[in-house]
């Protein structure tokens, strides 16, 4: 087996930032192994559109088209993954890591018998042979991880690596992939697009404000809108926040949450829980807001306001209000 | 029903960096002051959940893990919490099993409990962060697997309808029994042992698992883990001053402006 196949993720027509990040690992570490890099995409309809964003270095550009793939099912992807594998003979294959592929692929590894590592930020290859690079104890240890046997199949965190450059190199070939089926003993019965996205959202955000236990939930919680909307910002918040059920989940940053890489994150009450932080490792300017001099955040902001978010906020957010005139 | 929770003692996870240790052989981290070990907070879910569908459909919780005679605490935690029984896999041959490996143990003590209906496991656990052994378990129990789940909506004798958490949206599914779930912190708040539970786990006996009781011989892993880095930070925030909490609110606004992000 030798070559590294990435295969690529979609958001409507276009292949996700992350797939680009994903094929710039693959690029990486083609030139330490000395082996081609080829792609592939599943998808409904034409993804021609999609193949010509995705086509960054490849040797070859494998097509999986099926109107059944237009609801994802773990399976579908299993099998659709089986058969590029058995065509490609890759060594590696490299996921970008996303709800999806922390989904499907284990149940590709299961199926093939491979090492499987998830969520890392590199892969290296060392006297061992390939070893991931994978954060543990929610990002406080980093181990590396030596993956046994092929093909080793690897997913790659957001934000890790730079998006690599469209060449239109391989030309593109179509793959039949007969069999397609969800599992028939899951059955899907709907989609439930979240209620009360605020058209916003997290991973794209320029500006987040993100509030945690320390404003105390629901009482004080206008002073986070309020600066959002000073701001034009993101609402954004830590886990205890949804454990208390005070916002949704689709709002939580985090390893548990989204991983987010804004240019200014504001964390107000927030302690800096190594998951937390997860997060936030490619935000660009990181601010935090905690009475707490000691507080784990300090480390990792910035710039620190050590106070009362009750007292710092208002004035900050009048003052924001003022610039904006 | 019959369920199975599997679950996994680990270091606390609000333990910061600063206070985590590597051994010696750089494949354990410890925590350098000792502080006790806790209950996976995800498995932790999964318990409350299962005797939550006990409550419903009467039946049976057993609560299993794979660990050294320390993880007994947990299981006794498991009991005080009101699992019915509770088993430890427990052999030297196990200290260092990688994901495929702790599936393949925990897949042959289900099998020793006989006819199960759910398996219930954490969606990762906090030390590992791993997130797969559940994939690997359900492969080699031939069971459909959906993680992480966020609700059970519906729950009959043959099937069970979820909700499992995307991106950007929940799918909503019908699973047939049996089947493995991988259990999420939003589905529900575990509640502590009770004083009651507490007494019953002291009297409960709790069997120990080892190779030769699962007929489980060497296993050859797929992962070998080679060197741990903690991550310690050393940075310090620029602390932003003022004579009260509302002058530093309107400096940090000064400031954020001046570097052009407001
Ligand atoms: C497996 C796992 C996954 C996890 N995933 C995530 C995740 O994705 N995202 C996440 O956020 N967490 C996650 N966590 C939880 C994480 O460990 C922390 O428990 C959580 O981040 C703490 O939230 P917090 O900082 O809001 O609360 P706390 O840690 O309680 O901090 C509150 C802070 O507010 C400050 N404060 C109090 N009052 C005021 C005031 N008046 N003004 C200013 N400051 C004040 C305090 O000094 C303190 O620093 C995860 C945990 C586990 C085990």
């Amino acid at each position: 087996m030798t070559g590294i196949l990435v295969i690529g993720e979609m958001a409507g027509n276009a292949v996700t930032k992350q797939t680009l990040e994903t094929v710039a690992a693959a690029l990486q570490l083609s030139v330490e192994l000395k082996q081609p890099v080829s792609g592939a995409l599943f998808g409904a309809g034409d993804l021609a559109g999609a193949a010509a964003q995705f086509n960054c270095g490849f040797s070859t550009l494998l097509l999986v088209e099926s109107e059944r793939l237009e609801q994802y099912s773990a399976q579908q992807s299993v099998t659709a993954a089986l058969a590029v594998i058995a065509k490609l003979q890759p060594s590696v294959l490299l996921l970008p890591h996303s709800a999806r592929t922390r989904d499907w692929a284990p149940q590709l590894a299961a199926k093939l018998g491979s090492g499987l590592v998830l969520d890392c930020v590199n892969v290296v290859v060392g006297e061992d042979g390939l070893a991931a690079v994978k954060p543990m104890y929610g990002g406080g240890v980093w181990g590396q991880h030596v993956v046994h046997g092929e093909p080793a199949i690897i997913t790659v965190r957001a934000g890790v690596f730079d998006c690599a450059k469209p060449d239109a190199g391989a030309s593109i070939e179509r793959l039949e992939v007969p069999n397609l089926a969800p599992n028939p003993r899951i059955e899907h019965l709907e989609t439930i697009v979240n209620e009360g996205t605020d058209g916003q959202q997290l991973k794209d955000a320029k500006t987040i404000i993100s509030g945690g236990r320390g404003t105390g939930g629901q009482e004080n919680w206008h002073l986070i809108e309020e600066a959002a909307a000073a701001t034009g910002g993101a609402i954004g918040c830590s886990r205890a926040i949804v454990d208390m059920g005070w916002l949704r989940w689709n709002h939580q940053v985090g390893l548990s949450g989204t991983i987010v890489a804004p240019e200014l994150y504001i964390a107000v009450g927030i302690s800096g829980a190594v998951q937390h932080l997860a997060g936030i490792s490619n935000a660009k300017t990181v601010v935090a807001i905690n009475n707490d001099p000691d507080a784990e955040i300090f480390k990792r902001a910035d710039y620190g306001v050590i106070g009362d978010f009750k007292e710092v906020l208002p004035a900050f957010i009048e003052h924001v209000k003022g610039y904006a005139k | 029903m019959h369920i199975v929770v599997t679950v996994k003692q680990v270091m606390d996870p609000i333990i910061p960096p600063s206070h985590m240790a590597v051994d010696a052989s750089r494949k354990q981290v410890v925590s350098a002051s000792g502080a006790p070990a806790v209950m996976n907070g995800y498995d932790a879910n999964g318990l409350e959940e299962a005797l939550r569908l006990k409550q419903v459909h009467g039946g049976k919780v057993t609560a299993i893990t794979l660990g050294n005679e320390s993880a007994r605490n947990t299981l006794k935690r498991a009991v005080a919490m009101g699992a019915d029984t509770a088993a430890l896999l427990c052999d030297p041959q196990w200290q260092t099993l990688d994901s495929f490996g702790i599936a393949t143990v925990l897949a042959a003590g289900i099998r020793k409990i006989g006819k199960v209906d759910l398996v219930l496991c954490g969606r990762q656990a906090s030390d590992s962060d791993g997130g797969q052994v559940l994939y690997w378990l359900a492969q080699l129990l031939d069971l459909p697997v959906v993680s992480p789940i966020i609700k059970i909506e519906e729950s009959g004798a043959d099937a069970l309808v979820v909700h499992q958490l995307m991106d950007e949206e929940c799918q909503r599914l019908r699973v047939e029994l049996p089947a493995l779930l991988g259990i999420s912190s939003e589905i529900n708040e575990p509640r502590l042992p009770s004083p009651k539970g507490a007494v019953i786990a002291t009297r409960t006996m709790i069997p120990v698992w080892n190779a030769s009781t699962l007929n489980v011989g060497q296993v050859a892993g797929k992962v070998t883990i080679k060197a741990l880095d903690i991550q310690v930070r050393t940075g310090q925030a620029e602390i932003i001053e003022g004579a009260d909490g509302a002058a530093r609110g309107r400096a940090l606004a000064d400031k954020l402006h001046q570097l052009g992000l407001l």
